[in-house]
């Protein structure tokens, strides 16, 4: 998949500027966003899912550019998987029910069809007695799981994820991290903002660096991470990195 | 110590079964005692045998209650919607006057605003019917209050959530039908439960406008026959038989939304 980004550039109401001038294109399987926090990659992700509009700049998937206008910005976000850092799952409804949810009411599956699809995502994402149950009934990692099967249910062309495990422990992190590393070896387009740097490494072929709102380094991962050409990027490595094993 | 356990809650907070109905006879059975003690040091005897003449006035007055409360409820659920909404507008006017309507209605006695609004109000719009005003005096002045509780509701959903819907493609119509309101239903109805226990307390205060309900034909028939312990000892039994039932009923409810935190 082809991303371009041309002066990405956001501005909140209140003043702080969360991305300066963006500028980026390359062609990528899972493209992995990292940075100190505060430094905008939430945002970046959010206008790439078509959540909030820039400021100033445009986005373009596939060499087809996205328009921010609200009404086909509801068609934009439905060819989109989204998943949030947590309690991103309806919390009235039980975890097949959030998947059955979009798929009835917005991508028009009869109710027999969504409950298989769901039923199906659940076997296979390893939830198949969690079904039942409500959010605050699941671990983090469950959680977590339900949302990226309510995310690709809906067959997205993208999946983003913003830190999609930095609120899960260390052994519920890797559930979640296999999960997705699975996804794409299956051949799903992935965008993630994340902390792990190992699966930055390992399982994403692309990396975005990104510090106070500007884009500070790119390329290819492997080679960010064993040669980084800026200052700004060995000094955030050597840090994040001090004490892995 | 068995005798101990007869008594006291277990280290974990619970109580068994049998120790709590046995407690509840103990605390019933005090509360009834101060009562039928007071009554004896004033010497009174007690006859509630007239209430049975007028059994079929009581049953209206009762279903008369009933049905005011009923009615307000649903009234005062609407106003107190149409008002979380207006205070969280961002049209300023309708949100300053949602806010006018809450503080007022809050912060002066219903007695006050039943007085005021059917004798200055109602006079002047030409609402004659008591039972009709006594509704809307009643669903003005719980609409406030339950305006409160529907914001509190609406603050507590997570702007996770909308984003959420948003992610997945909903509509703002949908979002507000599939997710935000199932949310604010789940969320207020323990206090919306507890508010109509009110609602039925309050609706008395209508008897001061005249209007036929239970605490009315109480006044009545204690006017006609002078026994007035007798008549305001059944009246409140008549309100527990009401508002019991709700508050059991709250009780589970918060119970369970508990679970959920």
């Amino acid at each position: 998949m082809r991303i371009e980004l041309a002066g990405v550039s956001k501005t909140f109401s209140d003043g702080h500027r969360a991305l300066d001038c963006i500028t980026y294109s390359e062609d990528f399987n899972a493209l992995a966003v990292i940075g100190p926090s505060g430094g905008g990659k939430s945002t970046l992700l959010r206008i790439l899912g078509g959540l909030i509009a820039p400021t100033s700049g445009g986005v373009a998937i596939d060499g087809s550019k996205v328009s921010f206008d609200e009404k086909r910005l509801i068609q934009y976000r439905r060819q989109i998987g989204f998943v949030f850092q947590s309690k991103g799952l309806f919390n009235h409804l039980t975890a097949r029910q959030n998947i059955i949810l979009p798929l009835v009411n917005v991508h028009g599956y009869t109710k027999t069809s969504a409950e298989e699809a769901a039923d199906n995502l659940l076997n296979r994402f390893g939830l198949a007695g969690a079904g039942h149950k409500f959010p605050h009934e699941l671990s983090g990692g469950q959680q977590q799981r339900v949302a990226i099967a309510r995310a690709v249910a809906v067959k997205p062309k993208l999946l983003l994820l913003d830190e999609p495990t930095s609120a899960l422990d260390p052994e519920l992190t890797g559930e979640v991290l296999d999960l997705l590393n699975e996804l794409r070896n299956d051949g799903l387009n992935i965008i993630l903002v994340t902390h792990e740097m190992g699966f930055a490494k390992k399982a994403c072929d692309k990396l975005m660096f990104i510090v106070n709102g500007r884009l500070a380094e790119c390329g290819d991962s492997e080679m960010l991470f064993t040669r980084p050409k800026t200052a700004e990027l060995a000094g955030f490595l050597s840090k994040v990195l001090e004490w892995n094993v | 110590m068995p005798i101990r356990r007869l008594f006291v809650r277990g280290d974990d907070g619970i109580a068994s079964f049998f120790p709590k109905v046995f407690n509840i006879i103990i605390a019933l059975l005090l509360f009834i005692l101060f009562f039928v003690f007071s009554i004896k040091r004033l010497g009174m005897e007690f006859d509630f045998s007239f209430l049975w003449s007028f059994r079929f006035r009581l049953v209206q007055g009762f279903t008369a209650t009933v049905a005011l409360s009923l009615a307000s409820l649903a009234v005062s659920l609407l106003l107190g919607f149409l008002s979380a909404l207006a205070n969280n507008s961002r049209v300023l006017a309708l949100s300053y006057f949602s806010k006018v309507y809450v503080q007022f209605f809050r912060g002066t006695p219903l007695i006050m605003q039943v007085y005021l609004f059917f004798y200055i109000i109602g006079t002047a719009w030409g609402v004659e019917n008591r039972f009709l005003a006594g509704v809307l005096i009643l669903s003005i002045f719980e609409g406030a209050y339950i305006s409160e509780i529907i914001r509190g509701g609406i603050d507590s959903i997570d702007p996770t959530q909308l984003e959420a819907a948003k992610a997945v493609g909903l509509k703002s119509g949908q979002t507000m039908r599939l997710i935000v309101l199932p949310q604010i239903i789940k969320r207020t109805l323990p206090s919306l439960a507890g508010q109509f226990a009110s609602i039925i307390k309050d609706s008395s205060l209508l008897s001061l406008i005249s209007v036929i309900e239970l605490t009315q034909t109480i006044r009545e028939i204690s006017a006609s026959n002078f026994a007035l312990f007798e008549s305001y000892i059944f009246l409140g039994l008549l309100y527990l038989s009401l508002t019991f039932p709700i508050s059991i009923y709250t009780r589970y409810l918060e119970r369970r939304y508990s679970y959920e935190n």
